[in-house]
Order: C-alpha cells, then sequence, then structure tokens
C-alpha cells in the first residue's frame, strides 16, 4: 500500500530514499533471513555431496592425450569458440573484451533513474543486448560441455564414447570435420567485407532514423542516440559489432566453410 | 514487553523468560556481546551497532532488502559458499601435498582413508560449481534491476573483477587432484595464454619482443614448457594464498561500498 503510494509520486527519487518507506529492523529480521539460508545452503551441499563423488580420474599422464580434453565447464564457451576462430581472438581477445565490456556498462548507461526493480519497458535495448550476451555465453557453453565428443565433433550427449585412444574414428567413417574442405576469403575481400561490416554498423542507426523519420520506434531511437552522445555510442556501438560479428563468423564457419576472413602471415581472422 | 502484556503471560512464557534473563542478564554474555538480550527496538539497534560481525548490515533494512524474489539472496550465497570453501579447503590442506608423485595418491587417501574425507572434497568441489554459478547469477540479477547505476558504478567493476577472480580461484583449484580430467582442462587453458598477442610464443607478433616456447606468458604462468611439477606448485600457492588474498580485499571493498551505498530499492 505504501509502495504504491509512493511509487505514484514522480519526484525521481529513489523509493528506498523517501521518508515514509516501510523499514524494519535488522534483527531479527535480516539476520534471520541470512540464518535460514545459510541452512539452506549447508543441507543442500551436505546433501549433494553425501550423493554425488567428485570426479578423480585416474593420475595425469602427459603421454595419454584423451580425445576430447575439455577445459572446466565455465571456461569451455572459450574452447568452442575455438572451432570458428584462433586461439588469440577465442582465448585471449573475445574474454578479455568481455570482461572491459561488462566493466563499461555502468559508464554508458544513461537511464540513471530505472533501478531497484526488475523491468524492461524503458530498458529495451540494454536488457536485450545483455541477454542475448548471457545466452549466447550458455549456449556454447551447452555445445561445447554436452555435445562434443571425439575430435571436438558434434554427437549426442548420450551416447558413451570410448575415449581411452590418442585419435578416434569409428571404422570406415572419415572425421567429419577433417573431411571438411574449409576455405577462406581472398584478402581483398575479407578487407573490404570486414571493413565495410564495421564502418556500415557503425551509421547503420543514424541512417535509419533519417530513412524513416515517421516510426513511432525510430523517433525513439533517436531521442536515444542524441542522448547517448558520439563517445559513449561509439563505445557501445563497437562491442554490439563485436558480438554481432561473432555469431557472423560462426553462420559463416557453418554454413559457408569459410576457415578465415582475413588471412595474413602474422595474424589470421 | 510493556507491563500490561506482561501480566497476560503463561506460566511456559514467563519460566522461558526466565531461563533467558538467566542466560543473557548477566555479566559474562554481556561482556562478550555487550548488549543484553534484543527483546526491545533500542536493544535490537543496539545488537547490531555494538557486535563487530553485525556491524557491516544497517540496524534497518528497507523491506524489499528481505524480499527473495528481489536478491535472489545471491551476493549473499555466493559469499557463504566462499567462507564454506576457506572452511573446507584449510581442512583438505592438512592431506593435501602438492608434489608430483604424492598429489594424486592424496587423492585417494581422502577417498579411502581420511575420515570423512570424501565428503570433505565432495563438498569443495560442488561448493566451488556452486560458487561460479551464484556469482554469475548475481550478475545477472544487479544487471536486471539496473543495480549497477548510480551511485554504485564503481561496486559493479569491482564484482566483475570478483567474478573474473572467482574463475581463477576454480580454474587453479582444478590442477591440484593431478588427474587426468585437471591436468589436461588446465593444459588446454593455459596453451590460450600462448596465442596472446606479442607475449605468448603462439600469438600474433611475438617475434617483435624475441618471446620464444620458454620465455613467454604461459612459461611465466605454468613455470615451464608443459604442465609439471611447477606448474603444481604455482597453482597450489595462487589458489591457496594469492588469489584468495586478493579477492578478500576485493570482498571487504566490495561489501562496504554496499553498507555505504545501502541495497538497490524499488523506485
Amino acid at each position: 500500500m505504501v509502495e504504491q503510494e509512493l511509487r505514484s509520486d514522480k519526484s525521481g527519487y529513489m523509493l528506498m530514499n523517501k521518508p515514509g518507506y516501510p523499514r524494519v529492523s535488522s534483527w531479527p529480521n535480516l539476520v534471520w533471513v541470512i540464518f535460514l539460508m545459510m541452512l539452506f545452503i549447508t543441507i543442500l551441499l551436505w546433501g549433494v555431496s553425501f550423493l554425488a563423488y567428485a570426479p578423480l580420474e585416474e593420475m595425469a599422464e602427459w603421454a595419454k592425450t584423451p580425445n576430447p580434453a575439455k577445459a572446466p565447464w565455465y571456461f569451455i564457451g572459450l574452447q568452442e569458440l575455438l572451432v570458428y576462430f584462433d586461439p588469440w581472438i577465442a582465448g585471449v581477445m573475445l574474454p578479455n573484451q568481455i570482461l572491459i565490456g561488462l566493466m563499461l556498462i555502468p559508464y554508458v548507461d544513461i537511464t540513471p533513474a530505472e533501478q531497484g526493480h526488475y523491468g524492461w519497458s524503458k530498458r529495451r535495448f540494454a536488457v536485450a543486448y545483455f541477454t542475448f550476451g548471457m545466452a549466447f555465453w550458455f549456449a556454447l557453453i551447452f555445445v561445447g560441455q554436452l555435445l562434443r565428443g571425439p575430435s571436438w565433433e558434434v554427437y549426442w550427449p548420450i551416447i558413451d564414447y570410448d575415449l581411452t585412444g590418442h585419435t578416434w574414428t569409428r571404422e570406415g567413417v572419415p572425421l567429419k570435420q577433417g573431411a571438411l574442405k574449409l576455405a577462406s576469403l581472398s584478402t581483398g575481400t575479407g578487407m573490404a567485407l570486414l571493413i565495410g561490416f564495421f564502418s556500415i554498423g557503425m551509421i547503420l542507426p543514424f541512417m535509419v532514423t533519417k530513412l524513416f523519420p515517421k516510426s513511432r520506434m525510430v523517433q525513439e531511437l533517436d531521442g536515444y542516440l542524441k542522448e547517448l552522445g558520439y563517445i559513449k555510442y561509439f563505445v557501445v556501438q563497437s562491442h554490439v559489432l563485436l558480438m554481432v560479428a561473432t555469431v557472423v563468423k560462426i553462420i559463416l564457419r557453418l554454413g559457408f566453410n569459410i576457415k578465415y576472413i582475413i588471412e595474413t602471415p602474422w595474424f589470421k581472422i | 514487553m510493556s507491563e500490561h502484556q506482561s501480566q497476560r503471560k503463561t506460566p511456559a512464557q514467563k519460566t522461558l523468560d526466565l531461563i533467558s534473563a538467566i542466560l543473557t542478564d548477566n555479566p559474562i554474555y554481556k561482556s562478550i556481546f555487550r548488549t543484553g538480550y534484543p527483546s526491545t527496538l533500542l536493544k535490537r539497534m543496539a545488537v547490531m551497532r555494538s557486535s563487530f560481525y553485525m556491524h557491516i548490515f544497517p540496524t534497518k533494512v528497507g523491506e524489499h532488502g528481505l524480499r527473495l524474489r528481489y536478491s535472489w539472496c545471491m551476493g549473499g550465497i555466493t559469499f557463504f559458499l566462499f567462507l564454506l570453501l576457506t572452511l573446507t579447503g584449510v581442512l583438505l590442506m592438512f592431506y593435501y601435498v602438492p608434489e608430483e608423485h604424492r598429489a594424486f595418491n592424496d587423492m585417494k587417501d581422502l577417498r579411502f582413508m581420511v575420515p570423512f574425507g570424501v565428503i570433505l572434497r565432495n563438498m569443495h568441489r560442488w561448493a566451488a560449481h556452486g560458487m561460479v554459478l551464484a556469482v554469475m547469477l548475481h550478475m545477472m540479477r544487479v544487471f536486471y534491476t539496473g543495480s549497477y547505476k548510480a551511485p554504485r558504478q564503481f561496486n559493479w567493476v569491482v564484482g566483475v573483477l570478483l567474478l573474473l577472480f572467482t574463475l581463477l580461484l576454480s580454474f587453479t583449484g582444478y590442477l591440484l587432484p593431478w588427474d587426468q580430467l585437471g591436468f589436461w582442462a588446465v593444459t588446454v587453458g593455459t596453451n590460450m595464454a600462448s596465442a596472446s598477442p606479442l607475449v605468448g610464443y603462439e600469438g600474433p607478433f611475438h617475434e617483435l619482443l624475441g618471446v620464444q616456447v620458454d620465455n613467454d606468458i604461459r612459461f611465466a604462468i605454468i613455470g615451464g614448457t608443459r604442465i609439471g611439477p611447477n606448474a603444481l606448485v604455482r597453482a597450489y600457492v595462487w589458489h591457496c594464498v594469492g588469489i584468495p588474498l586478493v579477492a578478500t580485499l576485493l570482498m571487504v571493498f566490495h561489501f562496504w561500498r554496499i553498507r555505504k551505498d545501502g541495497f538497490s530499492g524499488p523506485l
């Protein structure tokens, strides 16, 4: 009741900072919640630890490479990206850029008042972008952890494969990945494609606002872009394009068997 | 309890009052906890303010701070799992020696010889996975409620660093059992470092700095050109001392800022 009354007040202050907001003493209300949470987690952990053994395989041996050798689940998304990118992108540049991008979020967000509650009506772009990023991350983990078998081929998770050998082939069936003929784009095409993608991507939102000035959604976008300013826009849009480019590269590799977009003696993208 | 209420008390309640008075209303209890039994609002406030551990919490909280459907309790669960991991980790250190020929046998001993060794290692392992998951869910909760916005921008940055250190803690622990699973997972993981531009021997432009297999970033991380005894000791020291120290310092800052800025609440 009090909350609804305070919410209807549009002065812009956070509800919890208004004088009438209901407060209770931390003892015992908060302490009780914390105690119950601790109890619940302890019991849950005990239960799981009684039912499931921590994995332990045979002793480490340099000469016996398992196929596949998988990273821990939280890094397996990056390992899965190795199918589509060279290690310096999948293992170094992208994770660093993800961390930097996450840290930049509060500094490029321009809706300071929209906080303290769930709801996406006033921050559609932010929520959509973050959700897509998280879903992408967990999808890569899902594929890498559950759908990848020997030689990093796609397999169904319920089938038990013999992992003891150094290489894995079924008799008469060539490895799918090895059988693929991958091609790279010529340097000129690749450069044009990459530069074209990022420059068109950078000006695309502005073009849309010029082309369809009457649409309500576009007017909203226009207001958003004006409020954002050029520096913040550049930071946000370069991260958006980087994520889109990652998805595009995956599509090019899976759909068109393209291995590299740019191939130079020093680095390959 | 005010006067008129105490008159209606049943004998059982009177006995309970008497017991709690004997337990809490004495010089020894007060010398430890500074305040008597927190029966009144004033004493409840005092008990939060005058206790070293409780002082991290405010004396009063907005009701939204208690709602599980708002906070999911994920930050608290992450920290509690960190405490459980510290406790079980210290106990595991009594039995575990990070030495190439002993480490794996110590795992077997924990499973078959050490009393409660199985439950100890299982708890440590599952709590570690739980902490990685909880810290990710905590980040999602903070994002979806917009709680990273002013004045909490920098605390979000510290939170991202804590996410990174949680992953590194879990990753360094992965090698310690010295079994095939951890050995090859860490081999895969650290091979990524050798692909770093400039500082990795397989990365672009590494020739510019004269970087080779025996002086690149991966060599510095694992103390050799492949995972061996040096890598095991390094993983152990980072896992048990280095990263927990840094993470603890960041956590202290993280919690202090939450206390100063308040729980984010409904607008």
